[in-house]
C-alpha cells in the first residue's frame, strides 16, 4: 500500500486533476470576485471550447492545441458579449450584491439552457472523442498518456501566466483591485467597466482553454459541462469567493484529497470525501482556504 | 425499348403516389433529447428516422396490405420518466397516434409500461434492461432484448471460465443496471469457481480511476470486469492503457458499442469484450449487414451495436405485425404477442413479455470488427486475449 501511495503514478494524476481543478474554477473565479456574477453557464463554455477542438481536429487533422488562441479569443468576445447584452448597465446602476448574484444566477441559468440546446440541436447529443496524443510515455516507473502530459503542460501554462498577470502587471493589479474592493477600485481612479469587461472575457478565455483540454481525454457532448459547474463552484468556494491564489489552491487541494484518500479507503466513497472535505473548510474557514475573514 | 421505360416509369409514379395520397400512419414516441439521458437518444432517434426513411421509400408502411406513409411524432421528455407517462398519454388520446414506438431506458419504459396498459396500446419496446421488466403486467409491451442482468451475469462467468479465467477484478458503476447486474455477477463468478480478487464500486461522478486501476494491476486477477456506463468506460479505457492493464480479458458493460469509443481509441480498443447480441458480422441474419450499410451510409458512423440495434429491431417487429394484423389493437396485440419476426437481430418471438429466442450474448472489438464471441451458438469469431 505504501508504495503505491509514494508511486509517482498517483501523483501525476493529482497534478493532472489538481491542474484541471484550478484551471476551471479560475475563469469562474475572475467573473465572481470581479463582479459578483454567478456563471452558472461555465462548463457550457468548456463545452463549447471542447467541441471545437473536436471539429478542429476532425476536419483539419492539426493539432487540437493549436485551438487553444482561436477558443481562447472567441470565448472571450462570447464572455464580452454577454457582459455588454446583459450586465454591464445593471452593474454600473450600482445594484446590491445579492442582487447582483440572484440575477446573473438566472441569466446564466437561461444561457446554459439555451446553449446547450443550440449545441444539441446543432450536432446532435451523439458523444464525441478523437485520438490525440494517445501514446504512453515512461519516465521510471510512473506512465504518462501524451495527452494528459500535455494538458498538465498547458494548465500549468496557464495558471502560471495568469498569475503574473494578476501580480505583476498593472492592469492584472487593477482586477485585484476590483476583486478586493469595488468601490474603493473606483474612488482611486480604476475604469471600472473597462476591468469588468476585460475579466469577463478573461474568464471566458480560461474556461474555453479548460475545454480543449478536457476534449483529449473526456467524451464531449453537449451536456457534459453541468458537473464541471458544480466542480468549479466547489473549487472556488473552497479557495474562497473571489480569492484566485485560494482557488488555484483549493483545486489542487480537491485533487490530492481524491486521489490520495480513495486510495487509503475506496472509491466507492469519492464523493463523501470530497464533498465531506467541502463542509469541513466550510465549517472551519467559512471564508475559504486562504481568505481573509471579514469583520463587520 | 423507350416505350417500356415510360410505361415502367408510369407505373412506379402511379404507385407511389397512391401510397401517397393515403392517410399516414402516425407514430408517437417521446425520447430524452435533453436532460441526464440525452447522450443515449441519437442512436434511438437514428434508428427510427432510418426506419421511417426506408420505409417511406419502399411505399409506405404495409396496413394489412394497404401501403401508407409513415409519419414521426416526437416529444422531449427531458430524461423524466414521468414526462415520458404523461406525453405517451398525449399521444395517444390528443395527437392520436396509430402506433407508438418506444422511449429510451429502463425508468421510462416502466412508466408508459402503465399507460399503454391503461388504454390498452400495444407497444414494443426495446432499451429497457432490468428483470423488472418481469413485472410488468404482459399484453401491451413487450422487450426484444436479451441483456438482463440475471443472465449476463451467469453468461460471462461461463464465458470467462471456458477461456479459464481463474481470477477476476470487479468494479461497477453504483448507478442502477451496474449494480443490478453486479448482484448477479458476484455470486455466479463463485459458483463458477473464479476468485473475485477485487470488488469495489465507484461514483458516477468519478474523474480519475488511477487508484482502482492501481489496485486491479496489484490484484493480479486473469480478467477485469468493468461494469461501467460510457463516461467511465472512456475514463477507464484511456487510463487503463496509461497504467498498462494488461489483463487477457477486459469486459465493460456499456461504452464500446457506441461509435466514439472507437472515435477515442481505435485500434486500442481492440479486445475490448462487452455487452451486446447483434453483430452485421453474423450471416444467418440476412437484415443484418444491409442495415448496417444503410447506416453508416446515412449517418457516416457506425450504429451502436446495443441501442440502435435494439430501437430498430422494435420498429421492424411493429411493422412485420402491422401488416399482418392491421392497426386494431386487438389484432395487433395478438400478432405481436403470438407472431414470428425476421429483424436484424434474427428471428424473434416473445414468451410474455420476454424475447425468447435471442440468447444473452457479448461482443468483442477485434481488428476493427465488432464480433460476437458469445454463446458459441451466435458467435461470429472465437474469444480472444487482448
Amino acid at each position: 500500500m505504501l508504495e503505491t501511495v509514494f508511486s509517482g503514478q498517483l501523483l501525476f494524476a493529482a497534478a493532472v486533476l489538481g491542474v484541471l481543478y484550478a484551471v476551471i474554477g479560475l475563469g469562474l473565479n475572475l467573473v465572481y470576485g470581479t463582479m459578483r456574477l454567478l456563471n452558472i453557464a461555465h462548463g457550457d463554455i468548456l463545452m463549447l471550447g471542447a467541441y471545437a477542438a473536436f471539429w478542429w481536429f476532425t476536419l483539419t487533422g492539426l493539432s487540437p492545441l493549436l485551438t487553444l488562441p482561436l477558443v481562447a479569443v472567441a470565448a472571450a468576445g462570447l464572455g464580452i458579449g454577454l457582459y455588454v447584452a446583459f450586465f454591464r448597465r445593471h452593474l454600473a446602476s450600482g445594484a446590491h450584491v445579492a442582487v447582483v448574484e440572484a440575477r446573473s444566477l438566472l441569466i446564466f441559468f437561461g444561457i446554459s439552457v439555451a446553449i446547450q440546446n443550440a449545441m444539441a440541436w446543432a450536432f446532435t447529443s451523439t458523444p464525441r472523442a478523437y485520438r490525440y496524443l494517445d501514446g504512453v510515455w515512461h519516465l521510471g516507473d510512473t506512465a504518462m498518456t501524451g495527452n494528459r502530459i500535455a494538458a498538465l503542460a498547458v494548465g500549468v501554462g496557464v495558471l502560471l501566466a495568469m498569475l503574473v498577470f494578476l501580480n505583476r502587471t498593472l492592469f492584472g493589479l487593477e482586477i485585484k483591485a476590483l476583486i478586493q474592493h469595488r468601490e474603493a477600485a473606483r474612488i482611486v481612479g480604476i475604469n471600472v467597466d473597462r476591468v469588468q469587461l476585460f475579466a469577463i472575457g478573461l474568464g471566458f478565455a480560461v474556461a474555453g482553454i479548460g475545454g480543449v483540454l478536457l476534449s483529449m481525454t473526456e467524451q464531449i457532448t453537449p451536456f457534459m459541462g453541468f458537473p464541471f459547474t458544480i466542480g468549479a463552484f466547489v473549487v472556488i468556494i473552497m479557495g474562497g469567493l473571489g480569492n484566485i491564489r485560494g482557488g488555484i489552491v483549493a483545486g489542487f487541494a480537491l485533487a490530492f484529497v481524491e486521489i490520495y484518500l480513495v486510495t487509503l479507503t475506496s472509491a466507492n466513497l469519492r464523493s463523501i470525501l470530497v464533498y465531506g472535505i467541502f463542509v469541513a473548510v466550510l465549517l472551519i474557514r467559512p471564508q475559504g482556504l486562504l481568505s481573509r475573514a471579514r469583520r463587520a | 425499348m423507350m416505350k417500356r421505360l415510360f410505361a415502367g416509369l408510369a407505373a412506379t409514379v402511379l404507385a407511389a403516389s397512391a401510397a401517397w395520397a393515403a392517410d399516414p400512419v402516425k407514430i408517437g414516441y417521446t425520447i430524452a433529447k435533453t436532460g441526464l439521458f440525452s447522450n443515449a437518444a441519437p442512436s434511438q432517434i437514428t434508428a427510427y428516422d432510418l426506419w421511417a426513411e426506408q420505409v417511406n421509400a419502399d411505399g409506405g408502411l404495409d396496413v394489412a396490405g394497404e401501403k401508407r406513409p409513415v409519419e414521426l411524432i416526437q416529444y422531449d421528455d427531458e430524461s423524466d420518466p414521468a414526462k415520458a407517462a404523461q406525453l405517451y398519454e398525449r399521444l395517444i388520446t390528443s395527437d392520436e397516434v396509430d402506433l407508438l414506438l418506444a422511449p429510451w431506458g429502463t425508468p421510462h419504459h416502466l412508466n408508459v409500461a402503465g399507460v399503454v396498459e391503461r388504454y390498452g396500446f400495444p407497444m414494443v419496446g426495446n432499451t429497457a434492461a432490468s428483470v423488472a421488466i418481469r413485472e410488468v403486467a404482459p399484453g401491451n409491451i413487450w422487450f426484444p432484448t436479451s441483456a438482463i442482468p440475471d443472465k449476463i451475469g451467469p453468461e460471462l462467468a461461463a464465458m470467462l471460465k471456458e477461456a479459464g479465467v481463474g481470477s477476476a477484478a470487479v468494479i461497477a458503476n453504483v448507478l442502477p443496471f451496474a449494480q443490478e447486474n453486479l448482484q448477479y455477477l458476484v455470486p455466479a463468478l463463485e459458483e463458477a469457481g473464479i476468485e473475485v480478487a477485487m470488488n469495489e464500486s465507484y461514483p458516477p461522478d468519478i474523474k480519475d480511476m488511477t487508484p482502482l486501476l492501481t489496485q486491479i494491476k496489484n490484484s493480479g486477477a486473469d480478467a477485469v470486469i468493468a461494469l461501467s456506463y460510457p463516461a467511465d468506460s472512456f475514463l477507464y479505457m484511456g487510463q487503463a492503457r496509461e497504467l498498462g492493464i494488461d489483463q487477457p480479458y477486459q469486459f465493460l458493460l456499456v461504452g464500446p458499442t457506441i461509435a466514439a469509443f472507437n472515435g477515442a481509441f481505435g485500434p486500442a480498443a481492440d479486445g475490448i469484450i462487452t455487452l451486446g447480441h447483434w453483430s452485421p458480422q453474423q450471416a444467418d441474419w440476412t437484415k443484418a449487414q444491409p442495415f448496417y450499410d444503410a447506416y453508416v451510409a446515412k449517418y457516416e458512423m457506425e450504429p451502436d451495436y446495443l441501442d440502435t440495434a435494439l430501437a430498430y429491431m422494435s420498429a421492424e417487429i411493429l411493422q412485420q405485425a402491422v401488416a399482418e394484423a392491421g392497426l386494431d389493437h386487438d389484432a395487433l396485440r395478438s400478432a405481436i404477442a403470438n407472431g414470428s419476426f425476421e429483424t436484424i437481430n434474427g428471428t424473434i418471438e416473445f414468451d410474455g413479455v420476454e424475447n425468447a429466442v435471442t440468447p444473452t450474448a457479448f461482443l468483442q472489438r477485434q481488428a476493427g470488427e465488432t464480433h460476437i464471441v458469445w454463446p458459441p451458438a451466435i458467435a461470429t469469431a472465437p474469444l480472444k486475449k487482448r
